[in-house]
């Protein structure tokens, strides 16, 4: 009863009515840039108001939180390619860029899980925000290792001559993916308003509260209402994703969000509020930033595979089971 | 028809995520422009609805002279090789004004 109610939030209700929107085949269309747009805003927003509280938090612990993204963003996509490798139902190649998803994050269930948190008047550290941040990238050179490593094996026991010069390039292709991942747009956009945030004078951070908060959730409701569309159309293809990879996409944030919560609690000693948010990071997949990268780097990978899981299945499955879930295992965790 | 010139025109079908690397071949093949437009569509990757950046596909316009057309074919082969979706296909088009597509540094 209560996590239902807890669902009740305008954000998810407007991805629910994205949602039905194509399902009932509305003729509804909306701008294409929309959801680019206001994915700037909400990414520029959460990090200015998240660089100013971190200004005044604690280094030691920001520091901390930064490590153990980076552990968490290595070792998920490791977790998500064995899993995946043991179904069968896919090759190595779908199996590297699936993983990358899951090892990186999305900022759209991250903010949804402030919209929660914010409805239930729960309080939450900032640094689970410089750990969205960071964790957005160490996924994709995960993904484009276990790729290369594929690929060489491959190459093996089909018994490539040419594979000097295909090392070569992989190591070329490896640099400019290296760079990708770290300029990546939305990695500059929420670092750079971070510190911004961060090292602004209050008085100019005042003028700007109106457009960090007042219209902060409402736009995240537009940008779920889009999300909830696109959700429904890639889930369409969930028949060619097959059943068995339909449940990876709902064990695997189960497994990410298990370990983040312990990660949060044991390491970093966050609060209820915390702990749920680093969940939200361990259990949600990437569909911003690492699908272009995939797309580039691992071509053999199909990307109606990645993106129907991270975006039709995952995230839907995050805003209404994983959510409130993990809220209830924060507190398992907070009050033992 | 005496005004008219023959070259060839190639279009290519693809992911937005491809553009820089084209145009790179496109320019090392010394082509003398390029027209991109965005496209939305269908295909083995699946709808691509031009919502999010990876599913946006875009239209590649070129016009280069045949004996220029090769080199470009065979980059785009080797990108086709490595696995990436994309469509190409060539056309014989009459130009205007063919000095408008002799190589030059855009």
């Amino acid at each position: 009863m209560s996590a239902l109610s807890n669902l009740l939030i305008p954000a998810v209700l407007f991805f629910a009515l994205g949602f039905l929107a194509r399902v009932v085949k509305s003729d509804l269309r909306l701008p294409p840039d929309m959801a680019k747009m206001l994915s700037i805003y909400l990414l520029v927003a959460i990090g200015l108001h998240g660089g100013y509280e971190l200004g005044k938090a604690d280094l030691g612990t920001a520091i901390n939180s930064v490590v153990w993204a980076v552990i968490l963003g290595f070792t998920l996509p490791v977790i998500g390619y064995a899993l995946l490798l043991i179904t069968r139902k896919v090759d190595t190649m779908n199996a590297a860029a699936i993983a990358a998803h899951y090892g990186s994050v999305s900022a759209g269930t991250f903010l949804t899980a402030i919209a929660y948190l914010d409805n239930l008047g729960i309080s939450y550290e900032s640094y689970p925000l410089i750990m969205l941040a960071v964790m957005e990238s160490p996924a994709i050179i995960v993904g484009l290792l276990l790729a290369s490593y594929s690929r060489q094996k491959q190459a093996r026991a089909s018994g490539a001559t040419n594979l000097s010069v295909q090392s070569g390039e992989n190591k070329q292709q490896l640099t400019t993916l290296l760079h990708e991942a770290f300029t990546n747009g939305s990695v500059i956009l929420l670092i750079g308003s971070m510190i911004i945030g961060a090292i602004a004078a209050p008085s100019g951070m005042q003028k700007l509260y109106p457009f960090i908060n007042d219209i902060f959730m409402g736009v995240l409701c537009l940008f779920l209402f889009e999300m909830g569309m696109e959700a429904a159309r890639k889930i369409k293809e969930f028949r060619k994703v097959g059943m068995v990879l339909v449940v990876f996409g709902m064990l695997m944030p189960l497994i990410g969000g298990l370990l983040a919560a312990t990660v949060a609690h044991l390491a970093l000693g966050f609060g209820v509020g915390g702990i749920l948010l680093v969940a939200v990071l361990g259990a949600s997949a990437s569909y911003i930033a690492v699908p272009p990268a995939m797309r580039l780097a691992v071509p053999e990978a199909n990307p109606s595979f990645y993106l129907t899981l991270s975006l039709g299945i995952t995230f839907p499955f995050n805003v209404v089971i994983g959510i409130p879930l993990y809220h209830q295992l924060a507190i398992q965790l907070a009050g033992s | 028809m005496h005004r008219l010139f023959p070259k060839k025109h190639v279009t290519i079908i693809t992911s937005d995520v491809l553009e820089d690397k084209i145009i790179g071949y496109i320019r090392a093949r010394g082509a003398s422009g390029y027209t991109i437009v965005r496209a939305r569509g269908a295909g083995s990757s699946g709808e691509q609805s031009g919502l999010l950046d990876v599913d946006t596909n875009i239209k590649i316009h070129i016009i280069m002279p045949a004996d220029r057309l090769t080199g470009l074919l065979d980059d785009i082969e080797r990108l086709l090789n490595k696995g990436h979706h994309l469509i190409l296909f060539v056309s014989d088009v009459d130009v205007l004004a063919p000095e408008k597509f002799e190589p030059s540094a855009f």
